[in-house]
């Protein structure tokens, strides 16, 4: 057995090391795989500066582009939940709030989505369905959930530019029921798919309670998009 | 064994770059012109607004935009560059999520900002959100509430990158090494805002 274990180790038998030198070297704990890449990349970012501005743009572009193609098949992936960001959710608010603009309920004295409001629905609709979610004893981090809703708004976006197209058309009984099909449609993948990402955080038999916030938001802002007539 | 009379080259044209590299004033110049161009741009486009527009839609859009950059370039680049610190956010395999803060040791071959340099990024960060907070008020108090909503939405991106910079330079100063390992000790303290976040 010593004998086998000296043949294996033959080739360190010449390297000692005597017992004043201190023998010292880096350890960099694995805190898991994207973290250790991270420290990798930190040195290589440090050192080469012009060249990652590109890069970081590039590479933020392609998370984002590729969260918006989790949206439109949302089964369970971990895409949108482990790298989560929130220029996506930025990008759809102000796009929806743009396509409700120039409206006939869009003026000062009437009521009706103005842009800022629209703002605000949004954002503070998701704040708050998240605080819900994590006073129910949710997994889920505050702005992974945050993520999740303003991603999950991309079908009522589409929903609202179809919805302009087709007004263009007129605005009859016929426009209506096409506008209607579309929103619902459009509403119940927006529900589906962020309750994909989120119920599934939750212990059983809450599921509901946290699902019913989540429906009455993407109600409300595809009850604006279906509300919506253009200005005479 | 290395022949003592063999010859050396001696490399002058590196150690001159060196040195002026490190006397230099401003090492960066281009980043520090951009962390301060899109914060200085979006408060002067809210003073601005009547001016650049009568449609509050697109003011509002411009000074968003102009935010988001803003954000952008300091949380990725102007941070880095000019003064050797970072932060992000990752979210290990348990799903739980993790604040990481980062502070470069300064040595001599690193190629962090000069101390005009420092001042601006600070000056920058800390004056802007000050000035937010004043539009802030006078928005509230002159009951223009939906320019509120844009000053809010100014400050939240503003502060964001205010608090993270704070929080990296305490791990600095601790004095501790600077990898994300020791930053992950400070973390562990009992921190209200990020124990919800």
């Amino acid at each position: 057995m010593a004998d086998e274990a000296n043949r294996q180790f033959a080739g360190l038998s010449d390297v000692s090391i005597s017992e004043d030198i201190p023998v010292e070297g880096d350890i960099s704990v694995p805190m898991g795989s994207s973290s250790s890449n991270r420290q990798r990349g930190e040195e290589d970012e440090f050192s080469t500066l012009d060249e990652p501005v590109k890069e970081t743009i590039l590479r933020d572009l392609r998370a984002v582009g590729s969260k918006f193609i989790h949206v439109l098949y949302p089964k369970r992936s971990s895409v949108l939940l482990r790298d989560w960001d929130l220029w996506g959710p930025l990008l759809l608010c102000v796009t929806l709030a743009l396509l409700l603009q120039g409206g006939a309920a869009d003026s000062e004295d009437q009521g009706g989505p103005q842009f800022a409001e629209v703002f605000v629905i949004v954002w503070f609709g998701s704040i708050i369905i998240t605080l819900n979610s994590k006073l129910l004893g949710g997994t889920i981090s505050f702005f992974q959930s945050l993520c999740v809703l303003g991603y999950c708004i991309m079908p009522l976006t589409a929903a609202m530019a179809v919805c302009r197209i087709v007004l263009v058309g007129g605005s009859g009984t016929v426009s209506f029921i096409v506008r209607l099909v579309v929103v619902t449609a459009s509403f119940g993948w927006s529900t589906f798919a962020s309750t994909a990402f989120l119920a599934d955080n939750q212990p059983p038999g809450r599921k509901s309670l946290v699902v019913y916030p989540v429906f009455l938001f993407y109600f409300v802002i595809g009850w604006m998009v279906l509300t919506f007539s253009p200005s005479q | 064994m290395a022949d003592d009379t063999e010859d050396v080259e001696l490399d002058f044209a590196a150690d001159e770059q060196e040195r002026a590299r490190r006397s230099a004033v401003i090492r960066h110049p281009l980043a520090s012109f951009f962390h301060l161009f899109f914060r200085v741009v979006a408060i002067v486009a809210y003073l601005l607004s009547d001016w650049i527009s009568e449609n509050f839609a697109s003011c509002f859009v411009l000074i968003i935009t102009l935010l988001s950059f803003d954000f952008w370039s300091v949380k990725n680049v102007t941070g880095r560059l000019l003064v050797g610190l970072r932060w992000w956010n990752q979210i290990d395999e348990d799903g739980k999520s993790l604040w990481v803060f980062e502070a470069k040791k300064a040595s001599r071959d690193n190629n962090i900002g000069t101390e005009a340099e420092a001042r601006i990024f600070w000056l920058g960060l800390i004056i802007c959100p000050l000035i937010w907070i004043c539009f802030f008020f006078t928005s509230l108090f002159s009951l223009k509430i939906k320019w509120l909503s844009l000053v809010v939405a100014s400050i939240s991106l503003q502060a964001a990158n205010l608090y993270g910079y704070l929080r990296c330079k305490a791990v600095g100063e601790d004095g501790q090494h600077a990898d994300s390992f020791t930053g992950q000790h400070l973390l562990q303290r009992p921190d209200i805002i990020f124990g919800i976040l």
